[in-house]
């Protein structure tokens, strides 16, 4: 018998840093990491992340990716704001301004792959610019704050000792795992991803397809941006920066691969969680708070150099 | 004749497995000494031990009077030993001279630097490509070339390294008629410089016209070296699998029979990029109807315009009478129309999945609405489809969840068949079906073809293989520059006859014969 590394490495890999990254931060600090109210901790400063994460799982799953997100956390929490600013009620402000603008930004992102052909990076790199420049446009580059309780509470409450955010990026874990186990659109997303050619010639419409994983990233981008602005109590113009380079971190780490067709949600919703760990633990170590981005990005050319080796190597 | 290399009780195992068990292969100057056995047979791993890829677990290899009891490619390339891989490895973005050259080019000093001496280069590829026969600039890039004059690049490289010993595997596979006779051509002169060729090919026709011997192994194990002059096709067969073949349908004697009700028709076919011109024809049901042609002849395209894979500016298609429109995929899956495309690798099957989830991706996308989007998977379905194909098409696995890129050619094949059969598709059109399969999977192939129109299903198959659409076909179409240009039925069809249409033209090449 042979032990198989690589199955076992893509079962369990994600779940087993996480655990060896608990247990070494125990270590290192029994007394603030592993408290109860540090570890809550953690999982609130997950949820954003793990959120984004779960949208660009699906782009990286059809082998392509999204570099808007952050852009559209900022954009759809500004938007919002400026609707609850105006007077629109809390829950129209949140459905219109967050779910249904993210959903459209991630409709022009996929309308724009599909009519021009090219790879998402160069769509989603210039979106992402756009989507901030609009965001500066209308909010004159100024932050928006002044939002009812309902909104602030409601969003980044607590229910009992548990975060509203974390419960928002679990059920919307539970939404997406349906989606891609259970239902024959996540079953042509897989396709898509594995290999697109057959995909065309199996009848699987890419384009449609293509539009609706893009549509999903937007939505989870935008649900990203209300929760943000309700636990910031601000919606910030250069709110969001740099969380693209998180939610790819998390896929990857959470098993998904760049080539297409490989992960799961359970993997990306541990992955958010892993990448909140490391930034948590290197707070309480005294980091200073410019190494995360270093270390998130030694993480990213890791996790992937190490699938690729792990993909290469045979027998 | 001086004995170029001789390799003696060669083994291998991998983790336990032996792949290899004493085979015997020798190769003398100037001779085509032809491999020959199905996939998996052991044949590439033999040449990747002789080109030091591999290290022998026994057995040893004698070069130049020298043993040895492994090679390093290092030795292997010292000792002129080279190899042309069906993947071809030329780099598209150099020129053919540097290509030759390539990782040896000639220098001279320049401000006391190394640099290139293109005048020499350009000198020596001259001289090179004459003798490989390709009168092109040496100065053009590689990515101009098309793939016969690549593999000519990589004969010439192989030349400037001086190689004795020329391993090609399966050279003839994408290359046309007249580009294989131009490759023979040249293997020949090769052989009068006293290189010698081990020839790897599953194209039995091609070993009788290039081999000198030719050595057959199965299932790793040596089964013995034979003149070719004293061998025909059948032996080699039996050779090949150590059975006699049982499937009736290999025997190129089966009658046509007439049949009358039209199932499928095309009328006056063009598509927008005007690839195919005005082409109608009928499939009747229980019938198996062949296209032939040269490569480049527009039948591919043909099948992608009716499957709604490319666009078409007029004509009509009909299904029992009814007339259909198919401007995707989707709309000819949910008409019960299916492709089993060219190249299963690129087209044809989903590398991350397992068998199960290859094969219910069709019938799950036609039983659901809005192009396949909606509804939930249901893995009884999902598990029921697998088992039904893996029964009835016999796909060789250890179980439905295996994953498909662990099974061999053929059984890969077997899947992207089953998926569209699981979808009960009534007009299947196979293109390329056999390509790269063994013989044993290929006549497996054929039996599921005969099996699928007997329970009246019809079939169209694009090959390029002259005997194989002899042998099943009930009529066959022959195709050149988009168009039609005669059908023969069976009776009618001879190698001739289709190889004149298909080359010349219907009517010209019913005038020469």
């Amino acid at each position: 018998m042979r032990l198989d590394y690589k199955s076992i490495w893509q079962k369990y890999g994600t779940l087993g840093i996480f655990i060896l990254l608990v247990i070494i931060l125990g270590i290192l600090s029994p007394q603030y990491f592993l408290t109860v109210n540090n570890l809550i901790q953690v999982a609130l400063q997950g949820a954003i992340t793990i959120i984004i994460a779960l949208g660009e799982f699906f782009t990286i799953l059809i082998a392509g990716i999204d570099l808007s997100v952050g852009s559209v956390v900022a954009l759809t929490g500004m938007i919002t704001a400026k609707m609850m600013v105006a007077g629109v009620p809390v829950f129209w402000a949140v459905l219109i301004g967050g779910v249904l603008v993210g959903g459209i930004l991630g409709a022009i992102n996929g309308s724009l792959v599909n009519i021009t052909n090219l790879h998402p990076f160069i769509i989603t790199l210039g979106t992402q610019a756009i989507f901030r420049g609009i965001t500066l446009i209308i909010s004159d580059a100024r932050p928006v704050f002044g939002f009812p309780k309902s909104f602030t509470e409601g969003l980044a409450g607590w229910l009992g000792p548990i975060p509203i955010p974390v419960l928002i990026a679990i059920a919307m874990a539970l939404i997406l795992n349906f989606i891609t186990t259970k239902t024959k659109f996540g079953r042509n997303v897989y396709a898509l991803g594995g290999n697109s050619q057959a995909a065309w010639f199996s009848g699987i419409n890419i384009k449609l397809h293509t539009l609706m994983v893009f549509i999903i990233s937007g939505i989870c981008s935008g649900i990203a941006g209300v929760v943000m602005t309700a636990r910031l109590g601000a919606a910030e113009p250069l709110a969001g920066i740099g969380f693209e380079t998180f939610a790819i971190a998390s896929a990857i780490i959470g098993g998904a691969s760049f080539f297409g067709g490989k992960g799961k949600v359970s993997g990306v919703f541990v992955g958010g969680l892993i990448i909140s760990v490391i930034n948590n633990g290197l707070n309480i170590l005294n980091v200073e708070t410019y190494y995360q981005q270093v270390v998130m990005g030694a993480l990213i050319i890791g996790a992937v150099a190490f699938d690729k080796l792990l993909a290469t190597r045979k027998g | 004749m001086g004995l170029l290399v001789e390799m003696k009780n060669i083994s291998k195992e991998f983790s336990g497995v032996k792949v290899l068990k004493n085979v015997n292969f020798e190769l003398f100057e100037g001779e085509v000494h032809v491999l020959l056995g199905e996939n998996g047979a052991g044949k590439s791993t033999l040449m990747k031990i002789l080109t030091g890829i591999y290290e022998p677990t026994a057995g040893s290899i004698i070069i130049n009077g020298k043993e040895y009891s492994k090679l390093s490619p290092k030795e292997a390339k010292e000792n002129g030993i080279s190899i042309i891989y069906q993947e071809l490895s030329v780099i598209d973005a150099l020129s053919i001279e540097e290509n030759i050259f390539v990782g040896n080019l000639p220098t001279k000093k320049f401000l006391n630097l190394s640099i290139i001496d293109y005048e020499k280069l350009r000198e020596k590829a001259k001289n090179i490509l004459k003798e490989v026969g390709l009168n092109k600039d040496p100065r053009i890039l590689v990515e101009e070339l098309s793939i016969s004059e690549k593999q000519l690049v990589e004969i010439a490289k192989a030349l400037a390294q001086d190689a004795k010993i020329i391993i090609m595997d399966e050279p003839t596979s994408s290359l046309t008629m007249e580009e294989t006779r131009n490759l023979f051509n040249i293997v020949n002169r090769l052989k009068k410089k006293n290189v010698g060729i081990i020839y790897i090919s599953h194209k039995l026709k091609e070993i009788f016209e290039i081999g000198d011997r030719v050595t057959v192994l199965r299932d790793g194990e040596y089964i013995g070296t034979k003149e070719v002059k004293d061998v025909n096709e059948v032996m080699l067969i039996n050779m090949m699998v150590g059975r006699e073949l049982k499937s009736k349908y290999f025997d190129s004697t089966h009658t046509y029979l007439k049949k009358t009700e039209v199932i499928f028709e095309v009328k006056n076919l063009t598509r927008a990029d005007k690839k195919v011109q005005n082409v109608s024809f009928k499939l009747y049901k229980g019938e198996i109807l062949g296209f032939a042609g040269l490569i480049g002849a527009g039948r591919s395209e043909l099948m992608n315009a009716i499957f709604g894979t490319a666009k078409i500016s007029s004509g009509e298609i009909y299904l029992f009478g009814n007339r259909i429109f198919i401007d995707h995929p989707y709309a000819a899956l949910k008409k019960g129309i299916a492709l089993v495309p060219e190249n299963r690798r690129e087209m044809g099957f989903f590398p991350n999945f397992d068998i199960k989830q290859n094969i219910s991706i069709i019938p799950f996308l036609k039983t659901s609405r809005f192009y396949g989007i909606w509804g939930l998977i249901d893995k009884n379905k999902e598990k029921r489809y697998a088992t039904e194909q893996k029964k009835y098409l016999n796909i060789k696995c250890s179980s439905i969840n295996q994953n498909i890129i662990e099974l061999s050619g053929g059984n890969q094949q077997k899947v992207v068949i089953a998926k569209w059969l699981a979808a009960n598709s009534n007009i299947i059109i196979f293109d390329e079906p056999t390509k790269g399969i063994d013989v044993g999977a290929k006549s497996e192939i054929y039996t599921i073809m005969r099996k699928l129109v007997e329970e009246g299903k019809g079939i169209i198959v694009v090959s390029s293989e002259l005997p194989e659409l002899l042998l099943l076909c009930d009529r066959i179409v022959v195709f050149k520059d988009g168009q039609i240009q005669a059908i023969f039925t069976s009776e009618e069809a001879t190698e001739e006859k289709i190889m004149a249409a298909a080359a010349l033209g219907g009517q010209r090449g019913r005038e020469v014969l």
